[in-house]
């Protein structure tokens, strides 16, 4: 059965596996330069594409980070929301600086995680249902604070009290525009996947998605680092939450919720790049930059916005087949 | 290497005094006295349920209810916890070789882990992990593992050298091997007899090595102990005079405990026909056996050899790769469960509540799940259909539930084997498939599935009767094929079979 000829057509398929998204990004923009020509490969089209992806690439930072230890979040998106609506009225009705408002932001993100930490950990419910459970109460809380209506400037506190600044700042704007917001998207992913690489504590959550059971045996405190995973998770949702609300000039309602499925999607893209066969940072990096010259080039073809889901379905549907074709059927 | 000549010059002993386990109605170990010095390759053997594995747990720490003393060289140590045994330097290696590792790292990452959890420091060193890594291969004499590769792309084999790689890293004087060539082929047999005796030469340590293929442990071990129902039988040394059929008398050596008068009914022509058969990724190999009407054909072998994998894939359940499925003359094409079912296959597996019983689902459900289309009304199900088969089944196999709305997973265990058979009732198959139906069956329970299974030979079926224990394949069947290794050694009537007999051919021997 194992012929050499055998082996050598597993090996090209592997390699095909392997690097699929790498190759797709590829294609992409050999076939839109061809057919768009300058309009998409200039260097300002480049800068688009990246600045279109940062808000995915952080998202999906996040849920890379959640998913290496094999868990799973839901609710990061809705979460967002809320760490949008403190950062901004943070700026805004508390007057702080940027910078404190950002620390506020964080802040505010992680103790609201560890309603998460808390439904996993101490109750023990599955991933995949606690914040299933999260994503409403997340929408009802953040929403309860903002008093139903957008936090931006013009309008009151939601106490109805004047708000301490009525203007944004140069500052709080740069920070979701080009350049800050593709160099704050390349740190993350650089800080994650040195994280996940070249840490032991990265290591560790991989093996605990690998086999936790194996992990425990080996001495790995379980639980704890999934506790450090959902708090780094946090982090990363806070920023992402401080990028869509720069980049919108506001904290509109619900403003990030859209963010879940794209992001999901990069890190299953990004999931088999170089053979990882794990969620990783640079993998999902790819994916988030594979959908975004998607939809770029196909916007520059004149395709109507509102065909452009059924692209990222697709090209989700691609990676997970890729995904689970070297899975054995049973 | 100045340490492993360390190694080698000081001798370790590990002793286990009265040692007991006691599980609610069964003394798993009895009052163990048990021990092994280190530069030796010890064989351990028994029947199925003799205790090995427990002992070996027990030696692991994952067995922390034992009670007695273990002594290492005369210091009484407690092995309450997997971590307290590798400490001691005493390592296993598990047949489930996937429950240890964790297939999305690295090679390298698999063997080094344990001493990167224990070793302070945040960041990888990854050169040093690689470079360890290789060198703990390089110590089995093993260079075709690659330390990059993710462990989940490796064979069996070598996943097995890898956690041995793991445990020799770590503080190694006792190394366990639970069934370590069960899944193996031969050359990799060889390949791991090789580095078990190098590990013993050059490193010094006690290998203590569970089989159940006799052979193997005449060529490799030195001594062997030998257990019988929690008990240890005695140690020998094995000498050149030492034969398979000396330890198998050993290992028996137990009375009948429960006898089923086999009710003789009458055989008629050929049913079922298997010729060549093969399948379940190599567990099933080039087997030929065949089943006539109202016979009881009984499958004898050892846990591994290859039973379940037969019956399922006789049921469509694993892949056949050669080989003919011939039923009433005429050829079937099984590629799925249902295909078998529809032609009148019936499996009731040995996973009972995992695969045999839907435990949520009520006794009368169970009971016309196999052919619900026979209780159907244009699709819709007729609850009086159900009910009124439900009642008859429960009355005539005797199924103690309080009402046919009970849940399955409330019944005994017994009582939902008799579920698990009875569905197939009612679907009027033509071969009745039995893989280990007795286990965990209380006796009496016992009782009613072999008259029950008597039953249904009478009615000119053909039964297919897969067990690890002999005695009741001695009273309960007509033929006993014995597998070893996923093939059929021996056909034996059972008027003419033993014990004695179907242990000699299950543990790889060959009639003396």
């Amino acid at each position: 059965m194992n012929t050499k000829a055998g082996i050598d057509s597993k090996k090209v398929i592997r390699f095909f596996v392997n690097w699929a998204a790498v190759l797709a990004l590829f294609l992409c923009f050999i076939v839109f330069s061809i057919i768009s020509g300058s309009k998409f490969a200039s260097g300002s089209n480049v800068v688009n594409i990246l600045r279109a992806m940062a808000i995915n690439t952080v998202f999906g930072i996040a849920a890379t980070i959640t998913m290496a230890p094999d868990g799973f979040d839901m609710s990061a998106a809705t979460l967002a929301s809320c760490s949008a609506y403190a950062f901004v009225s943070g700026y805004l009705w508390f007057g702080f600086s940027v910078p404190v408002s950002i620390l506020f932001c964080i802040v505010v993100t992680m103790i609201m995680y560890q309603m998460t930490m808390f439904l996993i950990l101490v109750c023990k419910i599955p991933d995949m249902l606690a914040t299933c459970a999260l994503m409403f109460v997340h929408q009802g809380l953040g929403q309860w604070y903002i008093g139903g209506g957008a936090v931006s400037t013009g309008m009151k506190t939601s106490w109805g009290a004047d708000p301490a600044r009525t203007n944004l700042s140069a500052g709080f704007q740069a920070i979701g525009r080009a350049p800050w917001i593709i160099i704050i998207m390349l740190v993350c992913v650089g800080v994650a996947h040195v994280f996940l690489t070249y840490t032991k504590h990265g290591r560790f959550l991989y093996a605990m998605g690998g086999n936790r059971e194996a992990a425990k045996l080996s001495g790995i405190n379980v639980k704890k680092y999934r506790y450090l995973a959902g708090m780094i998770t946090a982090v990363f949702i806070a920023i992402a939450g401080i990028l869509v609300s720069s980049r919108g000039s506001s904290a509109q309602v619900m403003c990030c919720d859209n963010y879940l499925m794209p992001s999901l999607a990069a890190v299953f893209v990004g999931r088999t790049v170089g053979g990882a066969e794990k969620p990783n940072a640079l993998g999902t990096l790819i994916g988030a930059a594979l959908v975004s010259t998607l939809e770029n080039g196909l916007t520059i073809l004149a395709v109507p916005y509102y065909v452009l889901p059924a692209v990222k379905g697709a090209v989700l549907a691609l990676a997970l087949i890729a995904a689970y074709a070297s899975k054995k059927e049973n | 290497m100045e340490e492993n000549e360390q190694k080698m010059k000081e001798k370790s002993t590990l002793e286990t005094r009265h040692v007991s386990i006691e599980f609610p109605g069964v003394k798993a170990l009895d009052d163990i006295n048990f021990s092994v010095t280190t530069g030796e390759i010890r064989a351990v053997v028994g029947a199925n349920g003799a205790g090995k594995s427990t002992l070996m747990k027990v030696l692991a720490g994952a067995n922390p209810t034992y009670t007695g003393e273990v002594l290492m060289d005369g210091q009484k140590v407690e092995l309450r916890h997997p971590v307290d045994a590798k400490k001691l330097g005493i390592q296993i290696v598990y047949q489930e070789v996937d429950t240890a590792l964790v297939p999305t790292l690295s090679v390298a990452e698999n063997i080094m882990l344990n001493e990167m959890v224990m070793h302070g420091g945040g960041m990888m060193k990854w050169k040093y992990v690689r470079e360890e890594a290789k060198k703990a291969l390089a110590r089995l004499n093993i260079d075709n593992i690659n330390v990059r590769t993710l462990v989940q792309n490796l064979s069996l084999a070598q996943k097995q050298m890898v956690l041995i790689a793991r445990a020799v890293r770590m503080d190694c004087k006792f190394l366990i091997l639970d069934e370590p060539t069960a899944p193996l082929s031969t050359s990799e047999t060889e390949e791991l007899f090789k580095i078990v005796r190098r590990l013993r030469e050059t490193e010094g340590i006690a290998v203590i090595f569970i089989s159940h293929r006799l052979n193997e442990i005449l060529e490799i071990c030195e001594n062997y102990t030998v257990m019988r129902n929690g008990q240890i039988v005695g140690t020998s040394a094995i000498t050149p005079k030492t034969t398979t059929k000396e330890i198998v008398e050993q290992m028996l050596g137990r009375s009948f405990e429960e006898n089923f008068p086999k009710e003789s009914c009458e055989i008629g022509e050929d049913l079922l026909k298997i010729d060549h058969l093969s399948g379940a990724d190599g567990k099933v190999d080039d087997v030929s056996l065949h089943i006539r009407k109202g016979e009881i054909v009984g499958i004898a072998g050892l846990v591994g050899a290859g039973k379940s994998e037969l019956c399922k894939t006789i049921f469509g359940a694993y892949k056949k790769t050669g080989g003919t499925i011939t039923l009433n003359g005429r050829e079937l094409k099984i590629k799925t469960p249902s295909d078998a079912v529809r032609q009148g296959i019936a499996l009731v597996p040995e996973e009972r509540r995992k695969e045999g019983v839907l435990v949520n689902e009520t006794v009368a459900f169970n009971l016309s799940a196999a052919n619900l289309a026979d209780f159907c009304t244009a699709s819709f199900v007729n609850r009086k259909k159900v009910n009124e088969n439900a009642k008859k089944l429960v009355k005539d196999l005797e199924i103690k539930t309080p009402t046919i709305r009970q849940q399955v997973r409330n019944l005994s265990g017994g009582n939902q084997q008799k579920v698990a058979v009875g569905k197939w009732l009612s679907a009027d198959c033509d071969i009745y498939m039995f893989d280990e139906p007795t286990k965990g069956v209380d006796v009496g329970a016992k009782q009613d599935i072999f008259r029950l299974i008597n039953d249904i030979a009478k009615r000119g079926k053909g039964v297919l009767y897969a067990s690890c224990e002999d005695s009741e394949l001695l009273s309960l069947t007509d033929r006993i094929y014995v597998m070893y290794s996923g093939k059929i050694v021996a056909e034996l009537n059972t008027k003419e079979a033993t014990d004695n007999r179907i242990m000699n051919y299950a543990v790889g021997g060959t009639e003396s």
